[in-house]
């Protein structure tokens, strides 16, 4: 008995001093919205899979949306569960940092050196930093541009190959478009589901969402008071119709809209959707502020969960390859969101003749220098604050309330929501 | 063993049941156990683990929490948000509950005096049941299109102007019920539909013989009287289903538009999952649970009184 | 009542159910004239249900390739047989018990199940989750299976059933000399049949359909149930791919209507057999 229990003792050891030096990492991504994104996700991981033959990429069920993401993450935190790497949206970096969940990349970039020759620029890098930490690398990021059927335009007595650069011009000549009868409707602009349109207008307007300390509500004040304006206007003039978005986007793809506002994202899906239905064309969105005014940066980072040093190395490789330019390249053709990275907007190795090709694409690429965080409200009512103020401006779609009314409603109810520090 | 017992003295015969009757309770016992420890398991013991969260402030992330009394309690009292979604709720439960069952049963006589394709329109009527409610719940999104959906192009050809019905808030719950009565009317035409063919035909002739000739009165003398436990039973089943509404909120219209469809299932996973406050979204879960305990107490006092038992 | 001669009450009759036909079925005539559309021609102006650019073979294509559908289906399958198998091993007993013995808890057990109909897995997922995720039991068969392993629905609708059952049947067995245990096993489960296929049907379906607790215990695809296969072809920012996601759900949808088409008789049969009618 005892020579066996020493042979096996033997041979255990021996295994363990001559398995390889380096045995096979894996790591386990977990990322939002599959259906916009596997195709996107399946060809990085297998390219970066053959350039890095010693790490090995598994993919955990994806979930629907963003928000499904977030909350599975927070399930996961700390479990055996928890993937290595998780794709979060914007604006919920900040969110998770508070719950301690992502790994600062600092030190990873601190190491590495030359982040800004490989196209992660500063502004770059500062859309994924949550008050001066870096939480992520942003991976695809978007801004709201216009869309609009050119058919109807011209139609409607415009000239589609120059569109409309305020927003008054756009509200004249929706209003011409619905005229044309038969169900055809104006204008569908994405006020639902969350606050990034509104941001738009704030935004475009020179608006910020809070005071600089945090504190006190600014989205009420000169900058705001223009951007409701705007959404009374569309309504009043009778050219925003009451859609869910669903509804909004599909009656524009049925072509029966005349202008679209949304995110850059959504254009490889409204391209395939409207087939050859009608001209469909892109265009810069209106600014209420042409000088000063910005706009919010929707879209997801990559950021690293794992506490695991071996995985980290792993992790950070994998991270910097998805940011980095060909990540790039694999996601604008795919989706319509901006590069993330300016070397892939510029060499032709990557996507410059892309956009010479696609010019439906430039128009979210020429708002990029007007990019600013999306911003995301402090506290732990985060999440309840953008639905409160999704909920007014629902108000004033249906015209159940005065556009100031409402907006002054929704900035004594987001006071409430504020920390109380 | 009749036999056996009487010839024995009072105490030992008494004592022998005694010990029978024992014994029967201990198998019972053993027989319903492996029930016993499971409900005790995944309903009772979650349902006070969520009693206890209720009285704490736990955020899903965080891994400390404290406990706060009733001050959840406090919140939702004054929580305008949870009222409207207690009323709406109420207004749905109540829009989808009659319909459900009036359709159920009226379907089940029909089917149930048809005698050829009978299979076929069962099966028609259930799918809805059989679905998968999310998916499903995406094809009404697209069939009530305010412009391009079929519904309203339909009432168009007949001139009249459909409504806004997923996108404006005064129509918003009647399009959910609508979708909610479609999804439910066969599961109560199956079950009214056993209780049908379980009424025995000669009731039916003796009820002709007293000279009851419609049908209208067959109705009101043998088959209502004769359905009275199966409409019992699918009234606190379809009352309960609608409360519990949850999936074509989520899928159609995430609560909006302004609320004007938030329904008590989708605030508590709102509160709990996606705003993270899982002790706030606790105590709205026992309100909810108390409101379905009272709802279901009430049916069987009221109703079962009224129904009539072979 | 008797279905011989083309009367106007029939023919009545016929128009009615036929006219709800037509409402009930819509949606899925609708699904399945998306399903063969290709995404550019699904949301136009016109209404047409016949799909100009045949896409079956493409959309299915991409149903079946997008997820791994075989293995879903499978999963499915597994899940389901697993839950039906524990909930009939455990409700019959329970509710042969309460029905024919005698013992104090009998009404004690009845309130429980009360409770236990009036609970949505939605109210006990956030304990449950973190109990299993302690364990280290999630993404496994036990997980998706084991809070569903009771069904008070089950023990309440087997108990109308066997309130229903003579007790001479039960009497004689004991007087031929047969235990408890056999007696449940050789008596009351082949008389519960048709109550049992009853139950089954509903089983299937809600467990089968069942989104919401698969979503929370399962990450790993190796485990994913059908709904979840659906969430592949969601996308919210982008808009949902319907062709695919039609076709996908007709595949899943499919294999429920077969059952219930088959097993319809002993379904109604076997409700009508537990008693319902008091």
């Amino acid at each position: 008995m005892n020579l066996i229990r020493h042979a096996l003792a033997g041979l255990a050891i021996s295994a363990a001093i001559a398995l390889p030096a380096h045995a096979e990492t894996t790591l386990t991504v977990h990322y939002p919205m599959p259906g916009f994104f596997k195709d996107v996700m399946d060809n990085i991981s297998k390219k970066f899979m053959d350039e890095n033959p010693g790490i090995k990429i598994q993919f955990a069920n994806p979930s629907a949306t963003y928000e499904e993401g977030i909350q599975t993450i927070m399930r996961q935190a700390g479990t055996a569960e928890m993937p290595d790497l998780t794709f979060i949206g914007l604006n919920r970096l900040r969110m998770v940092n508070e719950r301690d969940i992502p790994v600062d990349l600092g030190p990873f970039i601190k190491a590495d050196g030359n982040m800004a020759q490989q196209g992660f620029s500063d502004t770059i890098l500062k859309l994924a930093q949550v008050n001066g930490k870096q939480v992520g690398l942003a991976f695809a990021t978007s801004n709201p541009i216009m869309y609009y059927n050119a058919d109807l335009v011209r139609k409607a007595g415009g000239n589609p190959d120059v569109p409309p650069t305020s927003w008054d011009e756009v509200i004249a000549l929706a209003a011409k478009v619905k005229a044309l009868g038969d169900g055809v409707e104006g204008i569908d602009f994405r006020w639902q589901g969350d606050d990034w349109m509104f941001s738009g207008l704030l935004f475009g307007a020179g608006g910020t969402m809070l005071s600089a300390d945090e504190k006190t509500v600014t989205f009420n004040d000169e900058a705001g008071k223009k951007a409701v304006a705007v959404l009374e206007k569309m309504v009043k003039s009778g050219v925003l119709p009451n859609f869910t978005a669903q509804a909004g986007e599909q009656a524009f793809f049925a072509g029966k809209v005349g202008f679209e506002f949304k995110t850059t994202g959504g254009l490889r899906n409204t391209i395939k959707n409207v087939g050859d239905k009608f001209d469909l064309r892109t265009a810069k969105i209106p600014l209420i502020d042409p000088v000063n005014g910005k706009l919010p940066t929707g879209g997801n980072a990559v950021v690293i969960l794992t506490r695991d040093a071996e995985k980290q190395k792993a992790a950070w490789t994998f991270a910097k390859f998805a940011a980095g330019p060909y990540g790039a390249s694999v996601v604008v053709p795919g989706t319509g969101y901006v590069p993330n990275n300016e070397l892939a907007a510029k060499s032709p190795d990557y996507l410059g003749n892309f956009y010479k090709e696609n010019p439906l694409f430039l128009a979210g690429l020429s708002q990029m220098d007007r990019m600013i965080p999306w911003y995301s409200f402090p506290g732990s009512n985060g999440v309840k604050v953008t639905q409160t103020i999704v909920e007014n401006l629902s108000r004033i779609v249906e015209q159940k309330a005065g556009a100031n009314e409402a907006l002054d409603d929704a900035a004594a109810e987001v006071k409430k929501l504020l920390p109380r520090k | 063993m009749a036999e056996a017992a009487v010839s024995f003295p009072l105490t030992t015969a008494r004592e022998g049941q005694r010990r029978a009757a024992a014994r029967e309770a201990r198998i019972a016992w053993l027989l319903a156990a492996p029930a016993l420890v499971l409900i005790t398991l995944f309903i009772i013991l979650p349902v006070v683990a969520v009693v206890v969260l209720g009285f704490t402030d736990f955020e899903l992330g965080y891994d400390e929490f404290r406990f706060v009394g009733f001050e959840n309690y406090a919140e939702l009292l004054s929580d305008r948000g949870f009222r409207i979604s207690l009323w709406n709720t109420m207004v749905y439960a109540a829009s989808v509950t009659p319909f459900s069952i009036l359709i159920g049963l009226g379907v089940a006589l029909l089917i149930e005096g048809e005698t050829r394709g009978r299979a076929f329109f069962r099966t028609v009527y259930f799918l809805p049941v059989a679905s998968l409610l999310v998916a499903m719940a995406t094809v009404w999104q697209y069939m009530l299109h305010p412009s391009i959906g079929p519904v309203n192009m339909v009432l168009a050809f007949f001139g009249i102007a459909g409504p806004n019905w997923l996108g404006s808030s005064d129509t918003v719950i009647p399009s959910l019920a609508l979708i909610g009565i479609w999804q439910s009317a066969g599961f109560n035409m199956v079950l009214f539909l056993a209780g049908l063919t379980a009424i025995p035909r000669e009731l039916y002739a003796a009820a002709e013989v007293d000279g009851a000739r419609s049908g209208l009165d067959r109705f009101r003398l043998v088959t209502w009287p004769m359905l009275g436990p199966t409409t019992l039973f699918v009234v606190v089943i379809s009352v309960i289903n609608s409360v519990k509404v949850f999936e074509t909120v989520k899928t159609l219209t995430e609560g909006g538009p302004n609320k004007a469809s938030e329904v008590l299932l989708f605030t508590i996973y709102q509160e709990g999952f996606v705003y993270l406050r899982v002790g706030y979204a606790s105590a709205m879960t026992v309100i909810f649970l108390a409101i379905l305990v009272v709802l279901m107490f009430l049916q069987y006092r009221v109703l079962d009184r009224q129904v009539h038992y072979s | 009542m008797n279905g011989h001669s083309l009367s106007p009450a029939r023919l009545l009759r016929f128009a009615l159910l036929s006219f709800g036909v037509l409402i009930f079925a819509a949606p899925y005539i609708f699904m399945i004239s998306t399903a063969g559309k290709s995404q550019s021609e699904i949301f136009s102006s016109s209404l047409s249900l016949i799909p100009q650019t045949w896409s079956y073979g493409a959309n299915i294509a991409k149903a079946f390739t997008r997820v791994s559908m075989p293995a879903l289906l499978l999963n499915g399958a597994i899940v389901c047989a697993l839950i039906l198998f524990f909930q009939v091993l455990v409700a019959i007993p329970c509710a042969y018990a309460t029905a024919k013995l005698k013992f104090r808890a009998a009404r004690a057990m009845m309130a429980l199940v009360m409770l236990g109909l009036l609970v949505p897995i939605h109210a006990t997922a956030l304990p449950l989750y973190v109990a299993f995720d302690r364990l280290s039991v999630l993404n496994s068969y036990f997980a998706l299976v084991a809070p569903f392993s009771i069904s008070v629905f089950a023990i309440f609708l087997f108990l109308q059933f066997f309130r229903a059952l003579p007790d001479d049947l039960i009497h004689a067995a004991r007087l031929d000399g047969m235990s408890e245990a056999s007696i449940v096993a050789r008596v009351i489960v082949p008389n519960a049949w048709p109550a049992v296929t009853a139950f089954s049907i509903f089983s299937v379906v809600a467990h089968w359909n069942d989104l919401f607790w698969p979503l929370i215990v399962v990450t790993n695809q190796t485990y994913a149930t059908p709904p979840l296969g659906l969430l592949y072809f969601r996308a919210a920012e982008a808009g949902d791919d319907y062709g695919a996601l039609m076709a996908a759900t007709l595949i899943i949808t499919l294999p429920l209507v077969l059952a219930f088409l088959l097993a319809q008789k002993r379904f109604i049969e076997g409700i009508t057999m537990t008693g319902l009618k008091g």
